[in-house]
C-alpha cells in the first residue's frame, strides 16, 4: 500500500512540474540564431550583441549554434524542415534560398532602413523583394607595399590610378628577393569574383539589368581579361600559388608580391600575422576611360519561413543590425565593416583611418556578388579557363566564349 | 502458493513444415536488430537516392513540401549522360557542362583507380611478406609503423601533406637539398599544376596539341580526344601518394594475416624440392594469397572511386577542374549548385560503376581460378 502511495506522490509531482514549466515556457520564447565560426574575438562579440539582446528582451532567449561547415549543415536543416529561426545569409546564396521558399520576406519588418548602404540593400534583394538586413561587409581594394615602393623610388598609388598605372607599376616592382625568390608586382587570384571589377571597371556585364541575357560575351570582357591574364603571362603578377602562398593575403604579408586586391578581411590578418609590414590601402585603380568599380561581399540575417516565432526573430535580426547592435562591434574594429552607416564611422575610428578608408571609400560604387541560381556551373569553367590562360593553355577569347556559352545554357533551365 | 497449479502445455509443432515455421520466425528475430540498422540506414536512403534522381529537387526546399520538387524522369540522368534532356514542350535544353563535367570527373576518377589500385596492392603484398619473415626484429613496430597512416583522419593527413607539398615546402627544399639544379623559381606546383602528367610526357617527346594533328579535337562525351588522354594532373597524382600511402597498410595487414594462415608445410616441401626465394613468391605465395588478393583489390577500387575528403580539403576540384571526381561531383551538384536530383543521378551512376567493376573483377578472379 505505501508503495503505491508513493508512486502516485510521484506521478502528481511530475505533473506539477511539467505544468509549471509548460507555463513558464509560455513566458520564455527560445530562438535559435545559426551561423559560420569566424575568429574567436568575432565570436565573442556576437555573444556580447546577443547579450545585451536578451537582456533588454527578458521573454526571449537565444540560443547561439555556430558551425563549421555552414553550407552543407543549413542546406540540410532547411530540407528536413528544421530551420533555425534566424541565420547568416551570404549574398551568393540568396538567389538559391529564397528560389527555394525557405526565407521570410523582409517587406515591412525591416527597420533602420535608411541607416543601410543602398548597395547592401540591393544585394538582399531578389525579384523584388528586400529579404534581409545585412550584417556586415568587405569591400576589395588595393594594398601595397609601401617599402617597395619606396625601393623602387616609385610614389603610392592613389584612387586616380588607371590600369596602365598599376601595369607599369607591377613590372617595375617585378625582381627577386634578398633570398634570391621571385617577387611579383600584383597578385591575381584565379576566381571569378577576383576578375569582375576589371569587368565592370571596362563598362562590361555578365548579364543583363533583369538577368535574363548573357552579356558576358563583349569587347570590355575580352580587353578586362587579357589586361587580367597579360600581365600574368608577361611575369609581373600571377596566382598565389606562384608565389608559394595559399590566398592573396599571405602573399603579401610575406613579401612575395608588391601588391594585392583583398577585401577588408585582410587588415587583421595582416596585422595579426605580419606586424613588422609597413602597408597601405587605396581604391581599385581604374580603367583608363575612367570607369570606377569595385566588389562588395556581404552576409544578412535572414529569417525562416517556416518560423514559431517570427516577430522575436525579425527582433533579433533588427538588433544585431541596428545602430546600437552594430556600433557594439564596430567598437571592436573587426576585419568585417558593420553595416549600418553610423556604425562604419565608428568602426573606421577603431580600425584606423589609414587601414580602413580605402576599403569603406568603394561602398557607394560597388557591384554585389550574387548571380542566379545554378551559376556555380559558370564560376567553375571560368575558373578553370583562368587558370589554363595563367599557364598559356588557353586564349582569353575562348575563355569568354566558353563561360558565355555556360551561362546561357543555365540561364535557359 | 502452496497448490502447484498444472501449467497448460505447450503442444509441440506437429509437422515438419510448422516447425521449419516456427525456426524461420526464431532466426529472423534473432536477425531483427542487424535489420532493421541494415534498412533504415542503407535500403532506406539507396531507394530515397534512387527516386530523387528522378526528380528535380533543389535540396533545400523541405522534402516532404507538396512543392518541393516535380518529377522529371530520366532527365538527370540524360543530362549527365548526353549532354541535353527534351522538356515536356519537345524542346532540347543544354546542359553541356553537365556532361563534361561528369566525364571530367570520370576520367579523373579512373586515372586515380589505375594509378592508386595496382601500386597500394603491390606494395602492400611487398610489406607484409618483408614483415612475414622470420629474421627480422621489431616487427610490432613497422606494423604500427605502417598501419599508423591508416588510422588516423584523412582530413589530418592532408593538410599535413599540403605542407609537405605546397611550392616552398619541405619536398621541393628536400629535392632541392640533392639537386641544385632544382631552383626555387623553377619549383613543381605540386597542389596548383593542371598539367596532366602524360601530356607532359608526350611534350618531352615534341608532341603537343598544336602538332598532334586534327583527331584530337574530335570530341567524345563533351570533352576532345585530347584531354581524355592527358592523364593525371600534377596535383591529382599529388592526392594519388596521399592516399597510397594511407591505404598501404590496411591491405598490408590483411595481406599478412592471409600469409600467416599458409602452412608452413607447404613451404619447407617447397624448399626440398629447390626453389628458390622468388620461385616460392611466384608459385606458392600469389597464387595461395588469391583470395585475399580479391578482396584487397575490391576494397581498394570502391575505396579509390569514392576518393572525396582529401580532393575536398586539399585541392575542392582544382586546378582547372583536374581533381573533380565522381564523389566530388555529388557533392558540387548538391551543395553547391543546388541540384540534388542531379547529384543523386551522379551517386547512382557511381554505384552502378563500382557494382560493374566488382562483378567484373569477381568473374575474372574465378575464371583464372579455374584454370
Amino acid at each position: 500500500m505505501r508503495k503505491v502511495h508513493l508512486l502516485t506522490m510521484l506521478v502528481v509531482l511530475a505533473l506539477v512540474i511539467s505544468g509549471a514549466s509548460a507555463a513558464l515556457a509560455r513566458q520564455q520564447v527560445t530562438i535559435t540564431l545559426m551561423g559560420w565560426s569566424s575568429s574567436t574575438a568575432e565570436n565573442d562579440a556576437l555573444m556580447t550583441q546577443v547579450d545585451a539582446f536578451m537582456a533588454a528582451n527578458s521573454g526571449i532567449k537565444v540560443n547561439v549554434n555556430l558551425v563549421p561547415e555552414y553550407d552543407p549543415t543549413i542546406q540540410a536543416a532547411f530540407a528536413s524542415g528544421d530551420p533555425p529561426n534566424v541565420f547568416y545569409v551570404d549574398s551568393s546564396r540568396l538567389p538559391d534560398w529564397a528560389e527555394a521558399g525557405v526565407l521570410a520576406s523582409g517587406e515591412g519588418k525591416i527597420e533602420n532602413l535608411d541607416e543601410h548602404y543602398e548597395s547592401l540593400l540591393e544585394a538582399f534583394t531578389y525579384n523584388g523583394t528586400l529579404y534581409c538586413p545585412p550584417k556586415d561587409f568587405s569591400i576589395m581594394a588595393l594594398q601595397y607595399n609601401k617599402d617597395m615602393f619606396d625601393a623602387a623610388g616609385l610614389d603610392y598609388p592613389t584612387p586616380d590610378w588607371t590600369w596602365e598605372d598599376l601595369r607599369a607599376a607591377a613590372e617595375a616592382l617585378t625582381g627577386t628577393d634578398a633570398e634570391g625568390r621571385t617577387v611579383l608586382g600584383l597578385v591575381t587570384p584565379p576566381n571569378f569574383e577576383r576578375w569582375l571589377p576589371f569587368l565592370y571597371q571596362a563598362g562590361g556585364s555578365v548579364l543583363n539589368e533583369d538577368w535574363t541575357e548573357v552579356t558576358l560575351d563583349s569587347d570590355e570582357a575580352r580587353e578586362a581579361l587579357e589586361f587580367y591574364v597579360g600581365m600574368a603571362r608577361d611575369g609581373i603578377a600571377g596566382p598565389p600559388s606562384k608565389v608559394d602562398a595559399g590566398w592573396g593575403g599571405e602573399a603579401f604579408g610575406q613579401r612575395r608580391v608588391a601588391m594585392a586586391m583583398e577585401g577588408n578581411w585582410v587588415i587583421k590578418y595582416l596585422l595579426d600575422q605580419f606586424p613588422d609590414l609597413n602597408w597601405g590601402v587605396t581604391e581599385l585603380p581604374r580603367h583608363p576611360s575612367g570607369g570606377q568599380a569595385t566588389m562588395v561581399f556581404t552576409v544578412c540575417y535572414g529569417v525562416a519561413a517556416d518560423n514559431d516565432y517570427p516577430e522575436e526573430s525579425w527582433k533579433l535580426a533588427n538588433f544585431l543590425t541596428g545602430p546600437e547592435g552594430s556600433t557594439m562591434v564596430a567598437e571592436e574594429g573587426f576585419g568585417v565593416i558593420p553595416p549600418a552607416k553610423s556604425a562604419a564611422e565608428v568602426w573606421l575610428q577603431a580600425i584606423s583611418e589609414e587601414y580602413g578608408a580605402g576599403f569603406l571609400a568603394g561602398a557607394p560604387y560597388a557591384h554585389k556578388w550574387q548571380f542566379p541560381v545554378g551559376f556555380g556551373e559558370v564560376f567553375d569553367t571560368f575558373n578553370a579557363g583562368l587558370q589554363l590562360a595563367f599557364d598559356g593553355q588557353a586564349l582569353p577569347e575562348d575563355v569568354i566564349v566558353d563561360t558565355a556559352a555556360v551561362a546561357e545554357e543555365v540561364l535557359a533551365r | 502458493m502452496t497448490e502447484a497449479t498444472p501449467v497448460a502445455q505447450k503442444k509441440p509443432p506437429t509437422t515438419m513444415a510448422a516447425k521449419k515455421r516456427q525456426e524461420a520466425i526464431a532466426g529472423y528475430l534473432f536477425m531483427a536488430p542487424a535489420l532493421v540498422i541494415f534498412l533504415v540506414f542503407l535500403i532506406v536512403p539507396i531507394a530515397a537516392a534512387a527516386y530523387l534522381s528522378l526528380t528535380n529537387w533543389n535540396g533545400i526546399t523541405p522534402v516532404f513540401d507538396e512543392e518541393a520538387f516535380s518529377f522529371v524522369g530520366l532527365d538527370n540522368y540524360s543530362d549527365l549522360l548526353r549532354g541535353y534532356h527534351t522538356n515536356e514542350a519537345g524542346e532540347v535544353v543544354k546542359a553541356t557542362t553537365r556532361q563534361k563535367d561528369f566525364f571530367i570527373a570520370l576520367k579523373n576518377t579512373t586515372y586515380y583507380v589505375l594509378g592508386v589500385v595496382p601500386t597500394q596492392t603491390i606494395l602492400a603484398l611487398i610489406l607484409a611478406v618483408i614483415l612475414n619473415q622470420r629474421w627480422l626484429k621489431a616487427k610490432g613496430f613497422f606494423r604500427t609503423a605502417f598501419y599508423f597512416p591508416s588510422i588516423t583522419s584523412s582530413v589530418v593527413i592532408s593538410i599535413i601533406f599540403m605542407w609537405m607539398f605546397t611550392r616552398g615546402g619541405l619536398v621541393n627544399t628536400t629535392v632541392q637539398a640533392i639537386l641544385p639544379n632544382y631552383e626555387s623559381n623553377n619549383f613543381v606546383s605540386w597542389l596548383d599544376d593542371p598539367r596532366g602528367i602524360i601530356h607532359i610526357l608526350l611534350e618531352q617527346f615534341g608532341v603537343t596539341r598544336m602538332t598532334v594533328g586534327d583527331w584530337a579535337s574530335n570530341r567524345v562525351f563533351g570533352n576532345t580526344l585530347w584531354e581524355w588522354i592527358s592523364g593525371p594532373s600534377i596535383t591529382m597524382s599529388t592526392i594519388m601518394i596521399l592516399n597510397t600511402w594511407t591505404t598501404i597498410g590496411t591491405m598490408m595487414v590483411i595481406f599478412l594475416a592471409s600469409l600467416q594462415n599458409i602452412p608452413g608445410s607447404v613451404y619447407e616441401a617447397a624448399a626440398i624440392d629447390g626453389a628458390n626465394a622468388w620461385q616460392i613468391l611466384r608459385r606458392i605465395t600469389v597464387p595461395l594469397l588469391r583470395p585475399t588478393t580479391f578482396f584487397v583489390v575490391t576494397l581498394g577500387l570502391i575505396g579509390c572511386f569514392q576518393v572525396f575528403d582529401q580532393v575536398y580539403v586539399i585541392s575542392s576540384g582544382g586546378p582547372a577542374k583536374t581533381t573533380y571526381t565522381i564523389a566530388y561531383m555529388v557533392y558540387l551538384n548538391g551543395f553547391d549548385r543546388s541540384a540534388m536530383g542531379l547529384a543523386a543521378a551522379t551517386a547512382i551512376l557511381l554505384f552502378a560503376i563500382i557494382f560493374t567493376f566488382t562483378l567484373l573483377q569477381r568473374f575474372i578472379v574465378k575464371e583464372r581460378a579455374n584454370v
